[in-house]
């Protein structure tokens, strides 16, 4: 038997090429919704106006977000068909015709299935021949988990042209019917801030982006650095879950499933929902991760030409500023680009849609950086992209 | 401030990130956090930190006793430093009698292993001359009163349906420490830039650090 350190394995080592993003597409679904019709269009809980909806955009700053649901509440879109509305448009960006892909690498938060995987979901919705797929579930970080099977598609060789794509369809979640008529809702008819806030928080959209190991013959294209993704899972209970109760989320057996759909739903175990308390021991989490780093050499923020991050400066509290400045970590506010303001917080899509309008400012130059930071407070984690445009 | 600075606030910021999570691991915490929180926990809790306040002005003036004449300036802010806090048990007793302790438990009560071992460390490190590396031990000792002393504070009152007067240690530090960086950072800059005195001062931080969350372990173990 050759062990697999000796010589043996060197010859099945392959070289890694590089690989380059040489389109990006986005798909938002109907004409942009304002504040003020936010509840006609997602519904009232037990017909009241929310309590906390205004605060929690105070905090988030944004001010227009887009839904596939009418206003009627009914759907205008699937997950799956938004997400393959952004391929389209992707491979379109790079110039390809949907023929061309070969790797699709699908995330989301909730795909339109419970199973099989959202991106069988969306090459069904695509159409087309034989391709290989790969499904990423978690949340906002997704988008980065499966941009890195894309990258790592593309650098190996095995793929030629692969697509890393991420949709939401958050609004469905979003109903009275979620909410109503369970623990969620108390004696009065008030919903939990847990549910609450979210509502105020997420909404709909696809973006997507194409890897090919050669740069595009024309225009800029965007040489990726490195992909990397830290959980913290390990130190952290679930902050933005859905699935089960707020009492007693961490046990795997409290979830759902264990007590059937009726009565998880009676339970309020099947909203997504939101821990504020613990989001905030998790953005410190954060911060360290990324002060680390920063300390390890692996970012430079005076090498950061343009950061991409879909939270926004604003809602990181003064003092989590005010230490990033003190330790150097700080990127200026001048060179962060975000369009969370208009299109919302998009969850996995966010980073994607986010992308795709920067390139279309045209303020991008050949040799400069862009750092893509990607937090998911779901169980902890964070995501770094660095791009060089070419 | 100097790059020199910077980098070392990093490095503790990054130290705090691991003693924070360390923290939250321990069951004590844990049990606050998760809501599994009762009285005992909370008086158990209030004799460990007891301890290590009590220690705290202690250890803080044999340092400035350490430090030579060319940093005047840093003996004198650790000097004033440890007056302001000398007396900071006193409410961690008033708490204590608040939730209904007998005064006498508090005050009679051991040191547990971690006390026991961050007490030692932090007189051992105070008595060498010119003792800059117990900067980094101030950076987490006191970090934990700027971050999580408020949200501490705030959830054993909820959790215990206790009053604020029996939670005023915590809330207290939850309030008063947030304004300290700045001062912490020009401290710093009486140090630096010195190579040597910035490891020193990171590794005092994560052994501190480490030995703090020992002594948190330890409380009703």
């Amino acid at each position: 038997m050759a062990s697999l350190r000796g010589p043996s394995y060197h010859w099945r080592m392959t070289q890694l090429a590089d690989a380059y993003i040489t389109g990006a597409g986005a798909f938002l679904p109907g004409a942009p919704v304002g504040c003020g019709e936010m509840e006609d269009r997602l519904g009232r809980v037990g017909g009241r106006d929310s309590l906390l909806g205004r605060r929690a955009l105070a905090w988030n700053g944004v001010e227009t977000r887009h839904y596939a649901l009418d206003a009627e509440g009914r759907p205008t879109h699937s997950n799956a068909g938004m997400c393959a509305e952004a391929v389209r448009a992707a491979l379109g960006d790079a110039g390809l015709g949907p023929e061309a892909l070969g790797f699709l690498a699908a995330a989301t938060t909730q795909g339109d299935w419970l199973v099989p995987g959202h991106a069988a979901a969306t090459h069904g919705e695509l159409g087309g021949g034989p391709i290989e797929i790969a499904s990423f579930q978690s949340v906002c970080g997704a988008s980065l988990m499966a941009a890195k099977a894309a990258w790592q598609a593309v650098r190996t060789g095995e793929h030629k042209v692969a697509v890393a794509a991420a949709s939401e369809f958050s609004s469905r979640w979003f109903r009275p019917a979620f909410y109503e008529g369970t623990a969620l809702v108390d004696a009065k008819g008030r919903l939990r801030g847990e549910a609450d806030y979210l509502r105020f928080t997420l909404s709909d959209g696809a973006g997507a982006v194409v890897l090919e190991p050669a740069p595009r013959p024309e225009g800029i294209s965007l040489k990726i650095a490195f992909i990397d993704i830290v959980s913290l899972a390990g130190q952290f209970e679930p902050c933005m879950w859905a699935g089960a109760p707020v009492e007693g989320r961490a046990d795997p057996l409290a979830t759902w499933s264990f007590s059937g759909p009726q009565a998880a739903h009676a339970a309020g175990a099947v909203a997504l929902l939101q821990d504020f308390e613990l989001l905030k021991r998790v953005i410190r989490a954060w911060v360290g991760v990324y002060l680390k780093k920063v300390d390890e050499g692996r970012i430079v923020p005076d090498e950061v030409d343009h950061l991409l991050c879909h939270y926004s400066a604003r809602s990181l509290r003064e003092e989590i500023v005010g230490l990033l400045e003190k330790t150097a970590g700080m990127i200026p506010q001048a060179k962060w680009f975000s369009n969370l303001a208009s299109v919302g917080n998009i969850g996995s899509a966010s980073i994607w849609v986010m992308l795709e309008a920067f390139l279309r400012t045209g303020r991008l130059r050949r040799g400069e950086t862009v750092l893509c930071v990607v937090p998911e407070s779901g169980r902890a984690l964070t995501g770094f992209m660095l791009l060089e445009a070419v | 401030m100097g790059a020199e600075v910077a980098d070392v606030l990093r490095r503790l910021a990054v130290a705090f990130a691991e003693f924070e999570a360390r923290l939250d691991a321990t069951p004590l915490i844990r049990r606050l956090t998760r809501g599994r929180f009762a009285l005992e926990d909370y008086r158990a809790f209030l004799i460990g930190l007891r301890q290590q306040v009590k220690d705290g002005a202690l250890w803080m003036s044999r340092a400035a006793s350490h430090i030579e004449e060319d940093h005047l300036e840093l003996r004198s802010r650790l000097m004033r430093h440890a007056v302001t806090e000398h007396r900071d048990f006193r409410l961690l007793e008033a708490d204590y009698v608040a939730t209904g302790g007998a005064l006498a438990e508090i005050q009679g009560a051991e040191k547990n292993l971690g006390s026991e071992a961050l007490s030692a460390w932090m007189f051992h490190e105070a008595s060498k001359p010119n003792p800059f590396g117990l900067l980094g031990a101030m950076w987490i000792i006191e970090g934990l009163g700027r971050v999580k002393a408020g949200e501490w504070g705030r959830l054993v009152r909820d959790r215990l349906g206790l009053p604020d007067e029996a939670v005023r240690f915590l809330l207290y530090h939850g309030e008063s420490d947030t304004a300290h960086i700045g001062e912490f950072e020009e401290m710093l800059a009486l140090v630096l830039p010195d190579p040597a005195v910035a490891e020193r001062i990171v590794k005092t931080a994560r052994v501190t650090g480490r030995l703090y969350a020992l002594q948190i372990e330890e409380i009703g173990a």
